[in-house]
C-alpha cells in the first residue's frame, strides 16, 4: 500500500484526577491513508475521543499528558506542533467536528462568519472573500438558501443542519484530513444518514482521508474501509472492515457484534449485552483488560498483556486465544464463516 | 503464526480456562445517598468547614453568649464612657471633694503647675502673675495644641490680675488634657502664652464606690485603695453602654432579621412557585405575572417605605416590621427558581412512572418534586442570609430600621461612625461582626451549593 | 424587538403606577396627621398644603388629585423647607446622584469584567487569589463600612504627606467624585468578578471554545471573539439589579462624604418625616430604577442575537 497520510505510533495519554492517575490511552497504534476512512469504534470511556483529541492538542495540559508517541504526517510529528512548513495542522491541514453541534458552535456569531473565521486566519482572504466563501461552503454541504443562512446565529439552525455548518467550517481550508468526532450521535436517524452521505461525497470529491469515531457499529459498516476497535485504551482489534465484521477475532468484537441488532429475518438473532464493565484506568489490570468480560479467559489473560497476532497482513488482534497453547482458543469464538 | 513481540509465555497451565474459579470484578463502590454525598463534598472543602464552625461559633455568641456576659446593653456606665477596650480600669479611693481656696504646698519655679494630683474630680491649677497682665483666659484642649493657638472657646476668663489659680471640675475623664493659659494686657493683647499637658487620675470617693457596686460596704475601703470599675472586654459605647452586651443583643435582630427572614420568604416562594409550576396553564402565567410584578418593586425604597407606614410604636423595636416587608418583597426569586425547578422535573421520566403506578399530585409533590429540589432551596437560603443582614444592617445605618434602644450591628455602625475618628472601636466591632457573618455565610454557601447541586457546582 | 421594547416599557408604567400608589397609601397609612407634625407648623404652610393635597377631601378624591399632579409631573412642595418645590429638589440634587451613581456603574462593570477575565487568565495563580481574596472582602464588607474606612483612610494620608491630595468629602470637583464613587462601585465591582470569573471559566471548557482551537485560530482571536464576548453576557444580565443596588447604596456614601445629592436628601427627609419629599423622591427614583431595568435588558437585547431576534 502507498505511503500513509498520518502514522501514530504508540501514543501514551494519563489524566492527573484527585482519584489518581488515569491512563487514558494505554499504547494506540494506526495509520491513516489518504481518501481512505477509517473508524474507531469502542464504547464510552475506551479512549478513542482522547486519542484524536491529544494528537491535536485539544486535551487541556495539565491534567492530560501525552506519555509517549508519535504522530507523523509528511515526515512530521504533529503532537506538541502548531504547523509544517509554515502551514497550520489544526483548521489548515487537519480540519475537525464534534459530537453535539448545538453546543459547538459560539451562540452569539452568525454562522457564517464562523465558517469564514478559518479562512481568514489561514488561508489569508479578506472579509468579503471569506464571507463569499463561507456560503459556497453551505451551498456545498447542502443547505438550502444559504446567502440567508449565512447571516443566520446557532439557534435558528436545527441540529442536522448545524452539523452541516460544522462540516463547511471544518473543510473550509480544505484540509488533508478530516476528524469526526461521534458526529452523529447526537441526531435524528435520518439525519444520521443524511450527514453520513455528506462525508461520503467529501471525502470523494476532494480526497481527504477521514478519522471518524463512534460507538456505532452500523456507522462503521456504512462508512469505514479501516477499523480500529479500541478497548480500555488499547486497540484490541484492527483491520479492514471485511476482516472486522466477518472475521472476527477478538472476543470484544464478538461481544460487540451479539449486541447489535442485525437486518436478517432468517437469522435466529437474540441481542446479548456484554455483562460487567470496563476495568478501572486508574489501575489498569496487568493482564488483558477484557479478561474479567470475557467468556472465554484463560489463567494467563489475568497476569499478562496479551500479544498482538497478525491474522493476515491487515488483520491483527490483541488476545491470548492465538497463541498456539491456548486450550479454549477457536471453540469458544462463533467464527461465522471462517470456521468449520 | 505468532508475531510475538514478547517472548511466548512458558507453561501449558496458564492457559486453563479461568472460569470456574473466576468471580466477576465487582466494581461497584459503595453507594451514597444524595445527602450523603453532599456532606462528603461539603466536610472536604475546608472554606465551607470553617465557615460552618464560624457560623455555629455566631450562634453560639448570639444565643448562649447573653446567658454567660449578663450584662445589661442598655445599661449606662458613667464613668466609662466610649472606653476602648483595655482601658485602665483602676481607681484611686480619695476623700469626698472638698472645695479649694488657691493655696498650695509647694510652688515649683515661675511656671504653669498643678497644684495637686489632678483627678477627674478637680484639676488645680495655679501659675505666677504675668507682669503686665490684665486678665487670663484658660483653654482646655483633649489634643495637643502648638505654642501659638489653642484652640475653642476657653474654660474661663479671670479678670484682674489678682487671681492665679484655676480649678477645673467641668466633665473630666481620665485622659491626657492640654491646659493653655494666656495672660492678656488691658487692650486685649497676648502678652503670656503657656501650655501644660495633665495626666487626669480616676478617683473615686467611698460613697461613689459603695453607690456603684464597686465594693461591698463602706468599712472595707480606706482611702488611697485601689478600686477597679465595671469590667468592659470590648469597651463602651459614647453612651457608656458596654459593647459586647450590645454585640451579643444585636447579634440577636441581625441574626434573626438575617435567618428567620430568608427562610421565611424562601418557604413562601417555595409553596407559590411549586404551585404554579404544578398547576401550569393559565393559572401558572397569571402567578408568574404577578411575580414579575413585585419582583420590579425597588426593593430598599419599599423597605423604606413599609416602615415608614407601619409606624414604630413606643418600646417597639421595629424588628417586624422589617422581617414582614422582606417577606411580602423578596418571595418572588425564590418562586421563579422552584417553578422553573418542578416544571423541569415535571417532565422527567420518574414521575410519569410513578403517575402509571397511581401517585397522586400531593405524593409526587412531597415525594419527588419537594426532595429533588431541596438542594436548590437551600442553596438559595444560605445566599439569602447574607444579603438579609446586609439589608437590615442598610435599613439601620440609615436609621430606617431598628429603633434606639435595641442594638443591631447596623445601628452600631451608624452611631459608631460619627465616634470614628477618636474612638474607632465603636464601629469597627460591629462593622467586623457582620462582615464576618456575610463571610461566613457566603463562603458556606460557596461550599453548598457545590456539595448540593451539581449543574451549579463552580468551576474552581 | 419593537414589540418587545413597547411590551416592556408598558410594564414598567404599570410598575410606576404601582409604586406611585403604594406610596400614596403608605404616606396615608403613617400613624398620625401629617400635618399635626409640627414640622408643618405655620398656618401657612398648613393652608396651601390643604388646598394642594385636598386633604379635606374623602380618600378617592385625594388620590386622584395626587395622581394628576403625578401625571402633570408636580411633586409638590416640601414640608419642612417653606416654599420649596420637590422638583426644584430633585432637580437640584439627582444630578450629583446621577454622575455619582453613572461613575459607580462605569468603575464596577469595566472593573468586573476586567478583574473577572484577568483572575480567570491566571486562574488558581497568585494575581486571581489576591484578586478573588479582595472580591470576598469586597461582598463581605458593608459599603457604609468600606466608605468610612476609606473616608479615614484619606484623612490620614492627607495628614502624613500634610497636603490635601484627595478631598475627604463635599463635591465640587473631579477629585471630589473619585473615591467615593470608587466605594460606591466597589460591592457590585465584588460581584461582577466573581460572576465574569466562573462564566470564563464556564466558557473555556464549552465546546464552542473546542471548535474554535480545532479551527487553529490563534489564542488571542479566540479569547476576544468567543471567550469575552459570550461570558460578558451574565455579566449584562444582572447590570440592571447592580444599578438599583448602586442607586440606594449612594444614600448611604453620600451621607458619609456629605455629598449633596439626592440619596442623602432621602435619607433626611425620611429621618425628619418630610412627607412629600419621601413621597415624591420615592416615585421619582421607583421610576428611574424601572426605567434603568429596561434599558438594560434592551441592551441585553441587542448584544445577545438569541434575545433580538425572537
Amino acid at each position: 500500500m502507498s505511503q500513509p497520510l498520518l502514522k501514530v505510533e504508540d501514543l501514551r495519554v494519563e489524566f492527573d484526577t484527585y482519584g489518581g492517575i488515569v491512563q487514558a490511552v494505554r499504547g494506540v497504534s494506526f495509520d491513516v491513508y489518504a481518501g481512505k476512512t477509517l473508524a474507531i469504534v469502542g464504547e464510552s470511556g475506551c479512549g478513542k475521543s482522547v486519542t484524536v483529541q491529544s494528537m491535536m492538542g485539544l486535551i487541556p495540559m495539565p491534567p492530560g499528558r501525552i506519555v509517549s508517541g508519535t504522530a507523523l504526517m509528511h515526515d512530521v510529528d504533529i503532537i506538541g506542533r502548531k504547523e509544517i512548513d509554515g502551514r497550520d495542522i489544526r483548521g489548515r491541514e487537519i480540519g475537525m467536528i464534534f459530537q453535539d453541534p448545538m453546543t459547538s458552535l459560539n451562540p452569539t456569531m452568525s454562522i457564517g462568519d464562523q465558517i469564514a473565521e478559518p479562512l481568514l486566519v489561514h488561508s489569508g482572504y479578506s472579509k468579503k472573500q471569506a464571507f463569499a466563501r463561507a456560503v459556497e461552503l453551505l451551498d456545498m454541504t447542502r443547505i438550502p438558501e444559504a446567502e440567508k443562512r449565512a447571516r443566520q446565529y446557532p439557534f435558528e439552525f436545527s441540529g442536522g443542519m448545524l452539523q452541516r455548518a460544522m462540516i463547511a467550517m471544518a473543510i473550509a481550508c480544505e484540509p488533508k484530513m478530516l476528524i469526526a468526532d461521534e458526529p452523529t450521535t447526537a441526531l435524528d436517524v435520518t439525519i444520521q444518514a443524511q450527514i453520513l452521505d455528506l462525508l461520503n461525497d467529501l471525502r470523494r470529491e476532494t480526497g481527504m482521508a477521514i478519522i471518524l469515531i463512534t460507538h456505532d457499529l452500523g456507522v462503521v459498516a456504512r462508512m469505514a474501509d479501516e477499523v480500529l476497535v479500541m478497548y480500555a485504551g488499547q486497540v484490541v482489534e484492527r483491520g479492514s472492515v471485511d476482516d472486522v465484521f466477518y472475521r472476527s477475532s477478538h472476543p470484544y468484537t464478538l461481544g460487540l457484534r451479539a449486541a447489535m441488532p442485525v437486518n436478517d429475518r432468517s437469522a435466529e438473532h437474540t441481542l446479548t449485552p456484554i455483562d460487567g464493565s470496563p476495568p478501572d484506568l486508574f489501575h489498569p489490570p496487568k493482564g488483558c483488560g477484557y479478561c474479567a468480560r470475557c467468556p472465554n479467559a484463560m489463567k494467563i489473560c489475568e497476569d499478562s498483556d496479551p500479544e498482538v497476532y497478525a491474522m493476515s497482513e491487515t488483520h491483527t488482534s490483541r488476545c491470548w486465544q492465538h497463541h498456539p497453547s491456548a486450550t479454549v482458543r477457536v471453540a469458544g469464538l462463533h467464527y461465522r464463516e471462517v470456521e468449520a | 503464526m505468532a508475531e510475538s513481540t514478547t517472548p511466548a509465555p512458558g507453561s501449558p497451565d496458564q492457559f486453563t480456562p479461568l472460569h470456574s474459579e473466576r468471580e466477576i470484578h465487582a466494581l461497584t463502590r459503595p453507594s451514597l445517598s444524595y445527602w450523603q454525598d453532599a456532606w462528603v463534598r461539603l466536610k472536604s472543602n475546608t472554606r465551607a468547614l470553617i465557615s460552618l464552625y464560624l457560623v455555629l461559633g455566631l450562634l453560639a455568641f448570639t444565643v448562649i453568649g447573653p446567658m454567660i456576659w449578663t450584662v445589661d446593653p442598655s445599661a449606662q456606665d458613667v464613668d466609662q464612657v466610649s472606653r476602648p477596650p483595655g482601658a485602665d480600669r483602676a481607681a484611686r479611693v480619695v476623700e469626698p471633694y472638698k472645695p479649694w481656696d488657691g493655696s498650695v504646698a509647694v510652688v515649683d519655679g515661675e511656671r504653669l503647675q498643678l497644684a495637686d494630683t489632678p483627678t477627674n474630680q478637680a484639676v488645680r491649677l495655679i501659675w505666677p502673675a504675668a507682669p503686665g497682665a490684665e486678665s487670663y483666659w484658660i483653654y482646655r484642649n483633649i489634643l495637643p495644641v502648638d505654642e501659638n493657638s489653642a484652640k475653642g472657646l476657653p474654660l474661663i476668663e479671670l479678670f484682674g490680675n489678682g487671681t492665679t489659680h484655676f480649678e477645673d471640675r467641668l466633665d473630666l475623664a481620665p485622659r491626657i488634657y492640654y491646659y493653655t493659659l494666656v495672660a492678656l494686657d488691658g487692650t486685649g493683647v497676648p502678652v503670656h502664652r503657656e501650655t501644660l499637658a495633665v495626666d487626669v487620675k480616676r478617683v473615686v470617693t467611698v460613697e461613689e464606690a459603695v453607690g456603684r457596686g464597686l465594693a461591698d460596704s463602706a468599712e472595707d475601703l480606706l482611702v488611697s485603695d485601689v478600686v477597679h470599675l465595671a469590667l468592659h472586654p470590648l469597651g463602651t459605647d459614647y453612651l457608656g453602654r458596654d459593647m459586647l452586651a450590645r454585640l451579643m443583643h444585636g447579634a440577636r435582630v441581625s441574626l434573626f432579621i438575617g435567618i428567620f427572614a430568608p427562610l421565611l420568604y424562601v418557604l413562601v416562594g417555595v409553596i407559590y412557585g411549586s404551585a404554579a409550576g404544578f398547576v401550569g396553564g393559565q393559572t401558572d402565567q397569571a402567578m408568574m405575572r404577578f411575580a414579575d410584578f413585585v419582583v420590579a418593586l425597588p426593593f430598599l425604597l419599599f423597605m423604606i417605605l413599609f416602615k415608614i407606614a407601619f409606624g414604630i410604636g413606643p418600646g417597639e423595636s421595629g424588628v417586624m416590621p422589617m422581617l414582614v416587608a422582606m417577606v411580602v418583597l423578596l418571595w418572588p426569586s425564590t418562586s421563579r427558581l422552584v417553578r422553573g425547578q418542578i416544571l423541569q422535573i415535571r417532565e422527567e421520566g420518574y414521575i410519569s412512572a410513578s403517575r402509571l403506578l397511581g401517585a397522586r399530585a400531593g405524593y409526587l409533590i412531597l415525594r419527588h418534586m419537594i426532595p429533588n429540589t431541596m438542594g436548590v432551596i437551600l442553596v438559595t437560603v444560605t445566599f439569602a442570609i447574607p444579603s438579609a443582614i446586609f439589608t437590615e444592617a442598610f435599613l439601620s445605618f440609615i436609621g430606617m430600621g431598628v429603633a434606639p434602644p435595641t442594638p443591631s450591628w447596623g445601628s452600631m455602625c451608624n452611631d459608631g461612625i460619627k465616634t470614628m475618628l477618636t474612638t474607632p472601636h465603636e464601629l469597627i466591632f460591629p462593622a467586623l461582626l457582620i462582615s464576618i457573618t456575610v463571610l461566613a455565610f457566603n463562603l458556606l454557601g460557596d461550599g453548598m451549593r457545590d456539595a448540593l447541586d451539581a449543574r451549579m457546582r463552580s468551576t474552581e | 424587538m419593537l414589540r418587545y421594547t413597547l411590551k416592556r416599557l408598558f410594564q414598567g408604567l404599570i410598575t410606576v403606577w404601582f409604586i406611585a400608589t403604594a406610596t400614596f397609601f403608605a404616606m396615608h397609612n403613617v400613624p398620625g396627621d401629617p400635618l399635626a407634625n409640627d414640622k408643618a407648623a405655620t398656618e401657612e404652610i398648613r393652608a396651601n398644603l390643604e388646598a394642594k393635597y385636598g386633604l379635606d377631601k374623602p380618600l378617592v378624591q385625594q388620590y386622584l388629585i395626587y395622581m394628576g399632579n403625578i401625571l402633570r409631573g408636580d411633586f409638590g412642595i416640601s414640608f419642612t423647607q417653606k416654599n420649596r418645590r420637590v422638583n426644584d429638589i430633585i432637580a437640584e440634587h439627582f444630578p450629583i446622584s446621577a454622575i455619582l451613581g453613572i461613575l459607580a456603574v462605569v468603575f464596577a462593570g469595566l472593573g468586573g469584567v476586567l478583574w473577572g477575565a484577568l483572575t480567570a487568565l491566571y486562574r488558581n495563580r497568585l494575581p486571581d487569589i489576591i484578586i478573588m481574596f479582595l472580591v470576598i472582602l469586597g461582598i463581605s464588607v458593608p459599603s457604609f463600612v468600606v466608605a468610612a474606612i476609606s473616608q479615614l483612610a484619606l484623612v490620614n494620608l492627607n495628614d502624613a504627606v500634610n497636603f490635601s491630595l484627595l478631598p475627604v468629602a463635599g463635591w465640587g470637583t473631579v477629585w471630589h467624585m473619585l473615591v467615593p464613587s470608587l466605594v460606591l462601585g466597589l460591592g457590585t465591582m465584588a460581584y461582577l468578578t466573581r460572576l465574569m470569573r466562573s462564566s470564563m471559566l464556564e466558557i473555556v471548557n464549552s465546546d464552542y471554545i473546542r471548535t474554535a482551537k480545532a479551527k487553529g485560530l490563534p489564542p488571542t482571536r479566540i479569547f476576544a471573539n468567543h471567550q469575552m464576548r459570550n461570558a460578558i453576557l451574565p455579566v449584562v444580565t444582572v447590570l440592571g439589579p447592580s444599578i438599583a443596588a448602586i442607586t440606594t447604596g449612594g444614600f448611604v456614601v453620600e451621607l458619609v462624604f456629605a455629598i449633596p445629592g439626592l440619596g442623602r436628601y432621602f435619607v433626611q427627609a425620611v429621618q425628619q418625616l418630610d412627607y412629600t419629599v419621601i413621597m415624591g423622591t420615592t416615585v421619582f427614583y421607583g421610576a428611574f430604577l424601572v426605567f434603568m431595568v429596561i434599558v438594560v435588558d434592551l441592551l441585553y437585547g441587542w448584544i445577545d442575537p438569541r434575545v433580538r431576534l425572537e
